[in-house]
This record gives C-alpha cells, sequence and structure tokens, in this order.
C-alpha cells in the first residue's frame, strides 16, 4: 500500500466509526486528521505509517470524539438513558468510572422507588406512608401486610411532596 | 502517549496512574498553549511537547479540542497555506480565557498544597539514596 492509500484507508476508518456525529462535524474532523498527516509528512524522517501509528488506531480516535460528544450530551440533558449511556461509557474506563455508574444507577433507583411510593399513596393511602414507632423509623413505602400496630404514621398526604421533592 | 502504551499499562499501577494524571491536565495544557494567539493542531503538539514535558498521544488532542470548540471556550477556523492545503486554526474565546485563568489558580493552589505534603516524603527518599 503506498503512503496516499494508507491514509486514505485510515481516513475511511475513522469516518466510519464517528457514526452518532453530524454529518459536516465528520467531514470536519476527517479534513483536519487528514490536513495533520499532511503537515507531518512534511517534517524530517517522518513517515505515513510512523504518522498513523502516532495517531493511534482509527477506531479508538474516532471513539474518543464519540465520548465527547456524549458528555456533552450528558451534562445538557435530563434524560436517564443519556446519562446512564454515558456513565456506562465511563465504568468501562476504569474503577472510577464505575463507581460513578452504580452511583447513577443507585440515585435512579431510589427516585423511581420514591415516585412508585407516591403514586401508591393515592392509591392506597392507608397503606402507604412513614411509620414510626417509639421515635425510630420503623417503615418507610407502601405495604400489603398490616403494619407494626404500636407505630403511627406521620406524613399523611406530605409523603407525596416529600417523595417529589425528594 | 505512543510510549506510553509500550508501557505493560494493565499491570504496573504508578504507570497508568501517571498516564491518567497527564490526561487529566491536557485539557488545560491545550488552553495554555493558545494563551499567545492562534495555533493550528501540529503547532499545538509541537508547542506542548516543547513548553512541558507531557508525552503526547498526538491523536488524543484533536478530540480534545473539538469538545472545548463545543464547550464554546475556543473557536477555530480555517486557513489556506502554502502548503496546499487549509490548516485549522484555533484561538481562545473570552470565556476559554476566564475559564484558563481560573483552572491556572485552581492548578497552583493543588500543586502547592500536594509539593508541602510530598516534601517529606521525597526528603527521606534522598537520604535512602
Amino acid at each position: 500500500m503506498n503512503p496516499e492509500m494508507q491514509m486514505e484507508s485510515y481516513l475511511t476508518t475513522l469516518r466510519s466509526h464517528l457514526g452518532l456525529l453530524t454529518l459536516a462535524e465528520r467531514e470536519e474532523i476527517v479534513r483536519e486528521i487528514e490536513a495533520h498527516v499532511r503537515d507531518s509528512a512534511e517534517e524530517p524522517g517522518a513517515t505515513v505509517e510512523t504518522i498513523l501509528a502516532r495517531l493511534g488506531p482509527a477506531q479508538e480516535l474516532a471513539a474518543q470524539y464519540r465520548d465527547g460528544l456524549l458528555i456533552r450530551k450528558a451534562s445538557r440533558s435530563f434524560s436517564p438513558l443519556v446519562l446512564l449511556r454515558a456513565s456506562l461509557r465511563l465504568a468501562t474506563k476504569g474503577v472510577s468510572g464505575v463507581f460513578v455508574f452504580f452511583c447513577s444507577v443507585f440515585g435512579y433507583s431510589i427516585g423511581a422507588g420514591l415516585i412508585f411510593v407516591a403514586l401508591a399513596k393515592s392509591i392506597a393511602p392507608a397503606h402507604t406512608g412513614l411509620w414510626v414507632e417509639d421515635g425510630q423509623m420503623a417503615a418507610l413505602g407502601a405495604f400489603e401486610y398490616d403494619l407494626p400496630p404500636h407505630a403511627h404514621e406521620v406524613l399523611g398526604m406530605w409523603i407525596i411532596l416529600k417523595t417529589a421533592v425528594g | 502517549m505512543a510510549k506510553l502504551r509500550a508501557l505493560p499499562a494493565a499491570d504496573d499501577q504508578p504507570d497508568r496512574w501517571e498516564a491518567q494524571l497527564r490526561k487529566g491536565a491536557l485539557e488545560m495544557a491545550a488552553l495554555a498553549s493558545l494563551w499567545q494567539g492562534r495555533l493550528y493542531g501540529l503547532e499545538i503538539i509541537r508547542f506542548l511537547e516543547n513548553h512541558s514535558r507531557l508525552v503526547l498521544a498526538e491523536g488524543t488532542i484533536y478530540p480534545i479540542l473539538n469538545r472545548l470548540k463545543a464547550e464554546g471556550l475556543l473557536t477555530s477556523e480555517w486557513v489556506e497555506a502554502e502548503a496546499g492545503h487549509p490548516r485549522k486554526y484555533y484561538s481562545l474565546t473570552e470565556a476559554g480565557r476566564v475559564r484558563l485563568r481560573l483552572m491556572a489558580a485552581a492548578w497552583t493552589n493543588f500543586s502547592d498544597g500536594l509539593s508541602r505534603l510530598l516534601d517529606p516524603v521525597l526528603e527521606r527518599q534522598e537520604k535512602l539514596q
């Protein structure tokens, strides 16, 4: 393969792995990397092969661009799916990423649980709430079975507001 | 980073840690390279090589520039060159300058604190040597 073909093949792989970005963004990235290769080739002793090796595999370079986009989207988005996808992607990057991922799963689970409690209160008010027994929290949530006899429910309908705020 | 990749990074925790540290600093370094004026990608890479000991995987800088631009800290323009192809020049925006000043202050603060913490460790090492 001659140097020009090596570069073209690298750029083709790069372009095909930039899937999520817009066409204009993709073309601009490819154009910039092409300029990098051409400029680097002017330096003494440089070959297209070493230049491409120093850029790293095209798939990996594309993945870094996609990560940047995902982080950008996640920082502007309230969609749990986008945030979970971003934190899952971080989780593949190391221990701290895994920690972030589990925190977000944990956070969303609590959120979903509280929303469930709020809905349950409006459907089955007698079986949903925060019960206190001898000054200590005995139960929080929605229950099918009978509650501890000495415990009393403290929040009443406030629980809907609390869970909405929480 | 091409050099770093050659190291047994996965097994060798200190090397991996150092690679992460360099990567973390790269965003600030890229902004700092543009403090004096506009540069294109390869110039930024060479600037960082000459002015800091950041070993750089050349590919890494481009996605970072792309992200900094999307965040509004950089602008870019294509400029025709004698080389026969246009080059994409980056410059700091006002927001980029503000952010870089804050980053520089936070960094100095951080590294001063750590240096004080690490002084005894390094002294001990000198005695051992």
